[in-house]
């Protein structure tokens, strides 16, 4: 629940996400949910040459099952607030059992 | 000694949140890089991230000096790593 | 270890149809008695990728991801790597094998 939330706040920011065919996709996140399935616009494949098909895709829907990375804007991350959110969640998983 | 605070492994792993860790990934990938946030699936969120990939070419049989390991390193500077990719994650050792 | 734990005892099995009184039970019969009784010992883990962790079993969840202090890593018989904690994602293991008396 907490890398979902961190992905909701970085909607509208570009990313580049990385597949596990190690297909790369620069894009601006439109959504995101549960799953960590992604919704990209403005889309971008790093290495066109190697994926031609990819040319005329504009937009594209990525289940999260296939990502293997997410390059974040590092501006855009408070790294002490995810800090804190992991200990506190981590804090109450324990407590849930 | 962490041994001591330590019940369940991901306590480990909260040891080493702002701390620099290594994690070795499937695919013969490696990270380093400091810890930000983590979750139960073990995905990550790490933060000056050196990526190291290692190609080894030539033969099944060939003795292991005779095999040639390809490295291919990469920077980034905040990355999330999905979870199921994740093999091992080191924290810093605390000697 | 709590209630929730997926490694919970195995359903009983019917014994063999023998005729023969059933066996009596051993000290370390199941599989949780057994992770119980290496907590704090020396282990090997092997992964599904063939690799090894030599180490001590600092403890271990109900997804068997384990904590392991002064590994090892062996690939082939070789020293590959030296951890002082390292933590292994349970999805991995294959088995953890007591490498001293339980």
């Amino acid at each position: 629940m907490l890398i979902f939330s961190v992905f909701k706040t970085l909607t509208d920011q570009t990313v580049t996400v990385e597949l596990k065919n190690d297909l790369c996709i620069t894009g601006v996140l439109k959504s995101v949910d549960q799953f960590l399935n992604i919704r990209l616009d403005n889309i971008k494949v790093s290495d066109e040459g190697r994926h031609p098909h990819m040319m005329a895709v504009k937009n594209c829907f990525i289940r999260g099952s296939v990502v293997r990375y997410v390059q974040l804007p590092a501006d855009h991350v408070d790294t002490q607030l995810l800090e804190d959110a992991t200990r506190r969640e981590a804090q109450n998983q324990i407590k849930q059992r | 000694m962490a041994s001591l605070s330590i019940q369940e492994p991901f306590d480990l792993i909260r040891l080493s949140l702002s701390e620099r860790v290594f994690v070795k990934l499937r695919g013969d990938r490696q990270l380093s890089g400091i810890l930000h946030a983590y979750d139960g699936h073990m995905n990550l969120i790490l933060s000056d991230v050196e990526e190291t990939i290692m190609l080894v070419d030539g033969m099944d049989d060939a003795e292991p000096g005779q095999q040639v390991v390809n490295i291919a390193k990469r920077k980034m500077d905040m990355l999330f790593v999905r979870g199921d990719g994740v093999i091992l994650v080191s924290p810093p050792s605390r000697a | 270890m709590s209630d929730a734990s997926p490694i919970a005892p195995p359903p009983a099995q019917t014994p063999p149809e023998t005729g023969s009184p059933p066996p009596v039970p051993v000290p370390q019969g199941s599989p949780t008695d057994f992770l119980k009784g290496v907590v704090g010992k020396r282990v090997i883990v092997r992964l599904t990728s063939g690799v090894d962790y030599r180490g001590i079993l600092s403890c271990l969840d109900g997804y068997m991801n384990i904590a392991l202090e002064q590994t090892e890593e062996h690939v082939n018989g070789n020293v590959t790597n030296r951890y002082g904690d390292a933590f292994i994602r349970g999805n991995n293991v294959l088995y953890i094998s007591a490498a001293e008396e339980i």
